[in-house]
């Protein structure tokens, strides 16, 4: 029986394309994670505290953006064919926006590395959210609005794949994985429009010195307008294997179709007007609006209890189909043996504990006890760190098959390498958090002070260091795993059928649903006003407050900056 | 479907007759017994986890209002 690369030779080799992009960048990622972990905890500091901010921005853009981004565009473009069946429209389309965003991704790639070596005169050692007066090389700028652009192509090409389905079927119900496909996109192509205003209307023209000055509170909001988002834009993957790959997985099937579209509807409307609860304690916005966005915020909890509620009964429906009983025993009936089911499953484990640190990210007041301490990047390693990449690569065990026509090298080295991640992240994750409650502060090479110490309710500080080097070791190593299987993979012999690729009907189909469900432009509309609702005001207030262009001229980055005081010392 | 292919490919020694249920990747459905309808099925195993995880959240969240948060006083900054 043949599988998606018999099917669709051309669109496979696209897919097979961006998974390799996605593939390099975790790995070099992870590569740069594991020195972080090791030089913030005072193991190992292979390189000057300066360089730690060139390493953080390249784990946080390599990871966060490219490898997450590259694994969806991938994963979208086989579920678009794969559920309209039919191919894309005109592959040439394809390879282009594959093209575009590969090109702007290795020019952010280049322009962030290129600070590990002064004398390029180039950096854009900015963290990952680039927050001015931090000013990166024009190289960062264009680079990542040539990433934008592409995926905004990627889109196209899946919207026209579509209509060109809806005109041979007018009156079927959209297939559910293109209406994920289709939902995400509309809430990107919404949310990245505050991204594109900040790179291109403000940050390349300062870059290059068209303009003088930036009011970084107004990029700040406008990266924050796509900040947010920007995090269902990595989940919504996870969510179309949870929802339509994991139940079968597990031997049975999805509960319920028409509770997956509203789900990812409901992201569509409440993914943007939240952006400004990353910025609680950001001056220059009022209260009001901050309580606005963590009223938002806290409805977005709805779709995720929705999911944890529709993806856990998909799986109980598994394991009762295959023998399982009682109320929890059924537990023990499914597939543990299989990776591609242990490494979702786990990662959905991990995303619930992510769940509860959100919830006290997200509330106005408790929120005060960890800004910007150790505890957000501990909550954001089990959400897009493990409940999105744990996926992805889990996934991958299933998916690369298809794609290649050829079986997975190793299953036992698939199933050690999610549970060496799950244990890794549990020991790195818990302590991060615990050590910001302990008021350790993220983004910081070297968190220690004269005179100082950090004093912990349990344990002691040393002990938290231990498990955030310890944990992100077995990280490391379990990418290791993962890339050296997937690569290994590629050299096995093609077969006929490497993987079982069907996935079954839900059990609850779209045919009961009503089909204002299936109106993206009614949502699209809706969630349009939401977003002048929550934005209008605080970015009038802001522009009012300091001018369009504000008065900050460019801050250079770290390494000038520390090349500067050494001058001023003397 | 897995199945008929492995038993193509006698050279690759694993016939999947010989390993536990679930070994191999996408499976899990080889190993159903019976068939549920959407009638037939009543998660009420999702029900008990949802409301363990429900217990969970609610007691965290208190330890970190009333302990955590409430428990440091007031922020005094400068």
């Amino acid at each position: 029986m043949a599988t998606f690369v018999d099917r669709y030779p051309e669109e496979a080799a696209v897919v097979r394309a961006t998974f390799v992009v996605a593939f390099v960048s975790l790995g070099i990622g992870a590569f740069f994670g594991l020195i972080q972990a090791l030089h913030r905890t005072g193991y190992v500091r292979i390189l000057d505290s300066v360089d730690y901010y060139t390493i953080l921005t390249g784990h946080g853009v390599l990871l966060a953006l490219v490898f997450t981004i590259f694994f969806l565009l991938g994963l979208f473009t086989w579920a678009v064919a794969r559920s309209l069946e039919r191919p894309l429209p005109d592959i040439r389309l394809t390879w282009a926006w594959f093209g575009l965003t590969t090109t702007g991704a290795t020019l952010v790639a280049v322009a962030i590395l290129a600070g590990l070596i002064p004398s390029l005169g180039v950096s854009a050692d900015v963290l990952y959210t680039f927050y001015a007066p931090l000013q990166a090389h024009p190289l960062f700028y264009a680079g990542l609005t040539m990433f934008i652009v592409g995926t905004w192509m990627a889109g196209a090409d899946w919207f026209l794949a579509y209509r060109a389905w809806r005109a041979d079927n007018p009156d079927d119900r959209i297939p559910l994985q293109t209406f994920m496909v289709l939902t995400t996109m509309l809430m990107w192509y919404l949310s990245t429009i505050g991204v594109a205003v900040s790179a291109v209307f403000f940050l390349l023209p300062w870059s290059f010195g068209i303009v003088e000055t930036v009011n970084p509170l107004l990029t700040r909001t406008l990266f924050w307008f796509f900040g947010h988002p920007v995090v269902y834009f990595w989940l919504m993957p996870a969510y179309l294997l949870w929802y339509t790959v994991l139940p079968k997985l597990a031997g049975g099937r999805l509960f319920s179709d028409p509770l997956a579209r509203v789900v990812f509807v409901l992201f569509l409307l409440l993914s943007t007007p939240v952006g400004i609860h990353h910025q609680y304690l950001d001056p220059g916005i009022s209260e009001g609006f901050k309580f606005i966005a963590m009223t938002n915020t806290m409805f977005l909890l709805l779709p995720s209890l929705l999911t944890a509620f529709t993806v856990v009964a998909s799986m109980e429906h598994g394991a009762r189909q295959r023998g399982g009983e009682g109320y929890f025993k059924w537990l023990g009936a499914l597939p543990w043996r299989d990776p591609a089911f242990t490494g979702m499953a786990l990662a959905g484990l991990m995303f619930a504990a992510g769940g509860f640190s959100g919830m006290i990210n997200a509330g106005m007041n408790i929120n005060y006890l960890i800004h910007n301490t150790l505890w957000v990047p501990g909550h954001f390693h089990m959400t897009v760190g493990t409940a999105v990449a744990l996926t992805m690569m889990a996934g991958s065990y299933w998916l690369v098959p298809q794609l290649t026509g050829k079986r997975l090298y190793s299953r036992p080295i698939g199933l050690l390498q999610v549970v060496l991640w799950f244990v890794g992240m549990v020991f790195m994750s818990n302590a991060m958090h615990r050590a910001g409650l302990a008021g350790v502060p993220r983004r910081t090479a070297e968190p220690q002070y004269q005179s100082f110490d950090f004093s912990t309710a349990l344990g002691s500080v040393g002990e938290l260091q231990a498990q955030i080097a310890f944990g992100g070791f077995l990280l490391f190593v379990s990418v290791v795993l993962f890339l050296f299987n997937i690569l290994l993979s590629s050299f096995e012999t093609p077969m006929e059928s490497p993987v079982d690729d069907s996935l079954p009907a839900p059990l609850s189909g779209a045919e009961g649903s009503p089909l204002v469900l299936d109106d993206l432009r009614l949502w699209t509309g809706i969630a349009i006003v939401l977003v002048i609702l929550a934005y209008t005001l605080p970015l009038g207030s802001i522009v009012t407050d300091a001018g369009l262009f504000g008065d900050s001229p460019g801050f250079p980055v770290l390494i000038d900056a520390v090349a500067m005081l050494k001058e001023v010392v003397a | 479907m897995s199945i008929e292919t492995t038993r193509e490919h006698p050279e690759r020694g694993d016939d999947p007759d010989d390993r536990p249920p679930g070994y191999v990747v996408g499976s899990g459905p080889d190993d159903v017994e019976r068939e549920l309808s959407h009638d037939e099925f009543d998660p009420i195993g999702t029900l008990g986890i949802i409301l363990v995880y429900f217990v969970i959240l609610a007691v965290m969240w208190a330890f970190m209002y009333f302990v955590e948060f409430l428990g440091r006083g007031i922020t005094v900054v400068g």
